[in-house]
């Protein structure tokens, strides 16, 4: 009985049948699909994306040039210089991050006492040209100032977890 | 009729079919497989020697990269090696989240695995069904970790922080209705662990449709019965492990003859083939997939029900919490020592393995008392299996490598390291 | 020696610490006993070059029997002592002891420069808490300005009082102090005097936490992103062993590295702070020549060479092989040197001098090996007397006056005969103060008073001419005895017997009272490598490996007086640095061809140079500079050096190169150190000066007469563009000094500012009333920008109200 009902299956194709049954019922469910560029998927508040220096609410600069950051990057992607500014507190006068080089881990962020570096939910962002692979304190703290309050956001809502 | 003339081939490296970097010089005979040459080495990136290069904890970002789709498994062999070394265990609510994402991740690397294995086949539409789901569970990785993949979120001591208590939603956009958009977002209602088990309960009937697809379908039956026969003797000594092993007949899964963690408390089965051919790997790891499911239950379960800390409470190996950093003195040194030189670890050496949805993913370290490891090496469970690969296409045709391929599961992240 | 032998030494004792048998010195203190078999026993206060205060309290150990935990530093070890370092109880009370000093510590660590290199991190990581329980306020301390050196943030002080007790036993001048009591304690100066030893910088070093740090430094690097290399320091005789600190090939600081022998563990605050001079304004930058209309011009280094030697070529087949000179500054390594003496004497001269700052060389041919210290700087701490003539260490080579010191605190009678008293951190034992006029009469009278008592010894013929009619007073009698009556004697000549006109004459006194005493002689040179020219070939009697040269060229006052077509300036500023800064500037000007290799333009060197060539200056060449001693130290070229330059031996091996001479095809700097160490094998050190009957000088004529020793921040190059060292007191207040008589003398006693003036050159400079000086004796010291265009060292002068 078995016999004959497998050859009858086989004969008429009835697991391809099956099939295209399940994929035709899929062409008319609903879509997951996302529309990028014009509509995103969820996004963490935790994401771990392109870098940003923070400022604190008078304008003052976040980082104090601590270098833990530089010192835990595992790879070795920040570059610091420092000194003392005129009003005698510890500064940097250099802060590069080197896109290409740094694998987005976060240690960075987590080794910041002063939550003055934090990586930002941006992931879209391209370079034309060798050498901007390299962003520079400037566009760091220009990131910042833009996203200042959605990176404020975020880290309150995490802030209990940490 | 002209002789046939024996020929070398090479297969990849830009093979779509060669799972990223896989060169393979084929020498064939017509269209028949006679030797199998594997070679290796295009994705090396040093992995182990620049683990011994820097502080303990700045690698366990490295570890995510070697086998790139089952990133927390590897990060999990990594830290439980270091766990060993220092002597440490974890609170049990970090081992039930580690548990937990291992299953995660075991069941995004064989939606992965399906999908590719499916399209090398030529079932082009499990692959689309496959990654539908496998984005359900990056969304699961973004949100406890903030990345879709490399999450270095296993920490020596726990994981980085606890589980978030709500799931990022989909946004209002012009081409979805709100109903729409309300459906999307029904799952994302609640806590985490809310969304974890309604993936769990919508998951089986998804591992049923790829099975409507696939385990009846003559082509793929086709394909996969009694290609690349490997007996249980055979699979023991080329060192299989993982539903390589399984898939020979062989009952050995590290969770349930050495478990780590709280495998122990888990009710779950561990499916063995019988034939040892690609077919029988496969349904191995379908059914790996609806344990793993079971698992999560488990866990999400007991989660639910025991808040508590995920990391030990020692500052000599784990940073304290920011808001002890920003408060108190003593804090705020183990703070900064650890974040620069990290801290030092005993004398002596380890090895620590997780089942990975591959295999057995091993970590042997050897201490020398400083802050950075003397020796690390990555057993990866590829390598072996991909070593195999002479002697399970012997004979074979030349389409039967690309099963080969598939049916191994090959990452070239972990073999290259 | 047997073990039982062994276990009844009766200088030792036998303890067991963790289980381990120790055999230690009877006396010993137990944290020696720990330290000397690698047991850590954590510390602050402790240092071993300190006295033992036992404030800390964190070196707590379980000590068998002993009620309570004792201080490892302050317990005495006694025999059958059973110590346990790491048990409960010990580590229950370094860790209380932690949790006290951290009380009131600031949470500065992400701005302090002391953090990954903080003894109070380490401690409060490997002994301490790991969340604290303290919750009320901390303190605050104000901060006091200790100088242009060291910063202080004196709330992060944990009163180990390290730096109050090194500035008061090493560096003998207690200038900081712990004031109040319990809470309140705070370190400081209470006057807000600030901190001016010469040594200074060590209490950065000693300082366990980031209560004093360096302020050149500051805030610029971070300990562990800095790579470390051994170097020695450029600035003295000494030769102090340093470790470069830098970051992608920037020199960031300066720490001393261990070396007993030499420096101990202090160095000099020249030798910490002089690096800033390598990244200053006026390094050059780039190859420069002259164009058509004489205007300077950057270029390459191949043309630079070609155009440098064109003009070496040039002058000296127009004008024969005499025509050229070579002066070599004092910085100059030997490798340097070696290879400038054989480029001169390959293109046909013999003038090559590196004693720029020297007056007198008619002793040339009758001198030892070279000027050598004649005594082991170890040695030193032990000496039992030792005269310093025309020396004042203190300045001049602070290492050696810090074991001076150590001699005088122990009984050692330190003997002064200079143109001025000396101001010294401990007591001299006798001190004469005579004007350069009558100093060599007064060192004949030291020889005189020994010869009184010498049986068998007649006067070496001319010492009664040396005399010139001076008597043998007591207090060179009592010199005598002193040099006389003890074993372990010195007699130790310094920058101002070098710079003496006569200066010939008093290194032939000073073996003979080296000889009739049975001291030890020696000759405390300028500059980090006076022995190493001497070895190197780069004066103008010897060639290379010390040997007396065949045809003797002209020395460096000779070639400045006699003024050559063609010079070659090796690292040099010799408006400056030579003895005669006018004469030398002149010379230069007239000349034709002037090739300078130098690491900084001045604007003089930009008018009479023809070719400026970039060299690496310290840190940023590798090289070797032999000490007084006569110890070779070797080190490394580790930064990158600034703009265009080379190392200066790449230069000259090139230059070598370009004038087709044979045998400069070296690759590295170590094949040169061998080939000159392969030819100075046989040399031994000695400064002895061989007698010779000296003529009877003309009296000296009646007037003011210029003392211009270079002062402590004047001697190179480098020091004199480091801008704390130039902020600090010992270089700011700079000026004229002459004694109240003096100043009455000249009717100068209410002046504020006077001008000098010297041949035709003068100055003017802040007038500054100093007894301390002999009568007669003007002291405008050398080396400065504003003396730069005076005339010699030692000479006649005039002053004017200004």
């Amino acid at each position: 009985m078995t016999a004959v009902r497998d050859f009858f299956r086989t004969f008429f194709l009835w697991e391809l049948l099956l099939g295209l049954k399940l994929t035709g019922r899929n062409l008319f469910a609903r879509k997951v699909t996302v529309q990028y560029p014009d509509e995103r998927g969820p996004q963490s508040p935790r994401f771990r994306g392109l870098h940003a220096l923070r400022r604190y609410p008078n304008g003052e600069e976040r980082c104090i040039a601590c270098k833990l950051c530089e010192a835990v990057c595992p790879a070795l992607a920040i570059t610091i210089d420092s000194e003392q500014r005129e009003d005698g507190t510890r500064r940097t006068t250099r802060y590069d991050i080197d896109l290409f080089k740094c694998i987005y881990c976060g240690f960075c962020e987590e080794s910041c006492p002063v939550d003055s570096i934090v990586e930002t939910r941006i992931f879209e962002y391209h370079m034309e040209n060798r050498g901007e692979n390299i962003i520079t304190k400037d566009q760091l703290l220009a990131i910042g100032d833009k996203y200042e309050q959605q990176i404020a956001r975020d880290r309150a809502m995490d802030a209990p977890f940490r | 009729m002209a002789d046939i003339r024996s020929y070398t081939m090479n297969f990849g490296p830009q093979h779509p079919a060669a799972h990223g970097v896989l060169r393979m010089v084929l020498e064939m005979e017509g269209e028949v497989i006679r030797r199998a040459d594997p070679h290796i080495g295009l994705l090396h990136r040093a992995t182990e020697k620049l683990a011994e290069s820097k502080p303990y904890n700045q690698s366990i970002g490295y570890m995510d990269r070697l086998d790139y789709v089952s990133m927390m498994c590897n990060e999990h062999g990594y830290v439980l090696a270091i766990e060993k070394l220092l002597g440490v265990t974890p609170p049990p609510r970090a081992q039930y989240i580690r548990v937990m994402f291992d299953e995660i991740t075991r069941i995004l690397n064989h939606l992965m695995w399906l999908g590719a294995h499916g399209l090398d086949v030529g079932a082009m539409t499990v692959f689309l069904y496959a990654f539908r789901e496998r984005e359900f569970l990056m969304d699961l990785y973004e949100a406890v970790s903030g990345t879709r993949m490399h999450a270095t979120y296993y920490r020596p001591g726990g994981v980085y922080r606890d589980l978030p208590d709500r799931m990022p939603q989909y946004e209002a956009s012009r081409f979805r209705s709100k109903k729409d958009l309300e459906w999307l977002n029904k799952d994302r209602q609640g806590t985490m662990l809310d969304y974890i088990e309604q993936f769990c309960e919508r998951f089986p009937t998804a591992v049923d449709e790829y099975e409507t697809l696939l385990t009846d379908n003559r082509i793929w039956k086709q394909r996969l019965v009694g290609i690349g026969v490997v007996s249980p003797e055979r699979a023991m000594e080329l060192g299989f492990t993982g539903p390589m092993l399984r898939g020979s007949g062989v009952e050995w899964d590290l969770r349930k003859t050495q478990p780590y963690e709280v495998y122990d408390r888990m009710d779950f089965d561990v499916p063995v083939g019988t034939n040892g051919d690609c077919y029988d790997r496969y349904l191995v790891r379908i059914e790996e997939m609806r344990q793993s499911v079971r698992i999560i239950k488990q866990c999400v379960d007991w989660l639910r029900q025991n808040p508590g800390p995920v990391m030990i409470d020692d500052h000599k190996i784990v940073p304290p919490t920011r808001e002890e950093m920003k408060d108190d003195m003593e804090s705020l040194i183990h703070h900064f020592k650890l974040f620069t030189e990290g801290y030092c670890v005993p004398e002596g050496e380890a090895y620590a393995a997780v089942e990975a949805p591959k295999g057995e993913f091993g970590v042997y370290m050897i201490s020398d008392g400083a802050n950075k490891p003397y020796r690390v090496k990555v057993r990866p469970p590829g390598f072996p299996h991909l070593a195999a690969m002479d002697e399970m296409a012997k004979g074979h045709m030349l389409a039967d490598v690309v099963t080969l391929i598939g049916t191994q599961d090959i990452v070239f992240g972990e073999i290259d390291r | 020696m047997t073990d039982n032998a062994e276990a009844t030494n009766p200088e030792t004792v036998t303890i067991e610490v963790d289980g381990r048998e120790l055999e230690v010195p009877k006396g010993s203190m137990l944290i020696e006993a720990t330290d000397n078999a690698d047991i850590h026993v954590p510390r602050f206060c402790y240092h071993r070059k300190l006295s033992v205060v036992a404030n800390c309290r964190m070196c707590l150990v379980d000590v068998e029997k002993a009620p309570k935990p004792l201080p490892a530093c302050a317990t005495p070890v006694a025999e059958g002592m059973k110590v346990r370092t790491r048990s409960e109880r010990a580590l229950k009370a370094q860790k209380g002891v932690m949790e006290f000093l951290l009380i009131n510590h600031p949470l500065d660590c992400p701005i302090c420069d002391q953090g990954g290199e903080c003894e109070l991190q380490d401690l409060a990581l490997g002994y301490g808490r790991g969340v604290s329980r303290f919750t009320e306020r901390k303190r605050a301390v104000e901060d006091e300005d200790l100088g242009p050196l060291i910063s202080t943030e004196m709330t992060r002080c944990i009163h180990c009082t390290r730096c109050v007790r090194f500035l008061e036993e090493v560096a003998g001048t207690r200038e900081l102090a712990a004031l109040n009591r319990g809470e309140h304690t705070e370190i400081g100066t209470y006057v807000g005097a600030g901190v001016h030893s010469e040594m200074s910088g060590n209490i950065i070093d000693l300082c366990p936490v980031g209560a004093l740090t360096s302020k050149p430094y500051r805030f610029s690097a971070r300990s562990w992103e800095m790579l470390s290399h051994p170097s020695v320091s450029a600035h003295d005789c000494v030769g102090s062993n340093l470790q470069i600190h830098h970051v992608r090939g920037a020199i960031k600081r300066i720490v001393p590295r261990d070396n007993e022998s030499v420096n101990e563990c202090w160095i000099a605050d020249r030798d910490r702070f002089a690096y800033e001079g390598v990244y200053s304004g006026e390094r050059l930058q780039a190859p420069m020549v002259r164009d058509d209309s004489g205007a300077w011009q950057e270029t390459d280094w191949e043309t630079a060479l070609e155009v440098a030697g064109e003009h070496l070529k040039g002058v000296v087949t127009r004008e024969g092989g005499d025509a050229l000179g070579t002066l070599v500054g004092p910085t100059a390594t030997i490798e340097e040197m070696y290879l400038a003496g054989r480029l001169t004497r390959g293109l046909g001269s013999a003038n090559i001098d590196a004693r720029l700052r020297e007056a007198d060389f008619s002793d040339q041919d009758r001198s030892g090996t070279f000027p050598a210290l004649g005594i082991e700087l170890e040695a030193l701490d032990g000496v039992e007397a030792a005269l310093l003539v025309g020396s004042e260490p203190r300045w001049d080579q602070p290492i050696v006056n810090h074991r001076l010191r150590k001699a005088a605190l122990q009984g050692g009678a330190i003997m002064s005969l200079n143109y001025r008293a000396q101001d010294l951190n401990y007591p001299l034992a006798a001190e004469r103060v005579a004007a350069p006029a009558d100093m060599v009469a007064e060192f004949a009278a030291v020889a005189a008073a020994l010869l009184e008592t010498a049986t068998g010894r007649q006067a070496p013929e001319g010492l009664d001419d040396l005399l010139a009619g001076a008597q043998v007073g007591e207090a060179h009698r009592a010199m005598a005895a002193r040099l006389r009556d003890n074993a372990r004697t010195a007699v130790l000549l310094g920058q101002g017997v070098q710079a003496h006109p006569r200066g010939a004459v008093l290194r032939m006194l000073g073996t003979l009272v080296a000889d009739l005493s049975d001291s030890r002689f020696g000759i405390l040179t300028d500059g980090p490598n006076q022995a190493g020219a001497w070895l190197a070939g780069a004066v103008p009697h010897r060639d290379a490996g010390g040997q007396p040269a065949s045809q003797p060229g002209l020395d460096a006052r000779a070639m400045t007086e006699a003024p050559r077509q063609g010079y070659l300036v090796l690292g040099a500023e010799p408006e400056r640095d030579c003895w005669d800064g006018a004469a030398a500037e002149a010379a230069l000007r007239q000349a034709a061809s002037v090739v300078c290799l130098t690491a900084f333009v001045t604007d003089a060197m930009r008018e009479y140079a023809q070719v400026l060539l970039p060299v690496g200056t310290f840190g940023e060449t590798a090289g070797t500079y032999v000490s007084a001693e006569g110890r070779w130290q070797s080190f490394p070229g580790v930064a990158q050096p600034v703009g265009e330059a080379r190392p200066a031996w790449k230069v000259l091996r090139v230059l070598g190169n370009v004038l087709e001479l044979d045998g400069f095809e070296y690759d590295a700097p170590d094949a040169i150190t061998d080939e000159l160490a392969e030819r100075c094998r046989e040399e031994t050190p000695s400064a002895r000066v061989e007698w010779l009957a000296p003529g009877r000088e003309a009296a000296a004529e009646d007037g003011l007469y210029r003392v211009g020793l270079v002062p402590i921040y004047g001697g190179d190059a480098l020091v004199r563009r480091a801008p704390a060292l130039q902020r600090t007191r010992h270089a700011t207040e700079q000026g004229v000094r002459i004694s109240a008589a003096t100043a009455q003398q000249q009717g100068l006693a209410d002046a504020d500012r006077v001008q000098v003036q010297q041949g035709g050159h003068s100055t003017v400079l802040p007038l500054i009333i100093d007894d301390a000086l002999a009568d007669g004796a003007v002291w405008v010291p050398a080396g400065l920008t504003a003396t730069a265009g005076l005339g010699p060292m030692f000479g006649p002068v005039a002053l004017a109200r200004a």
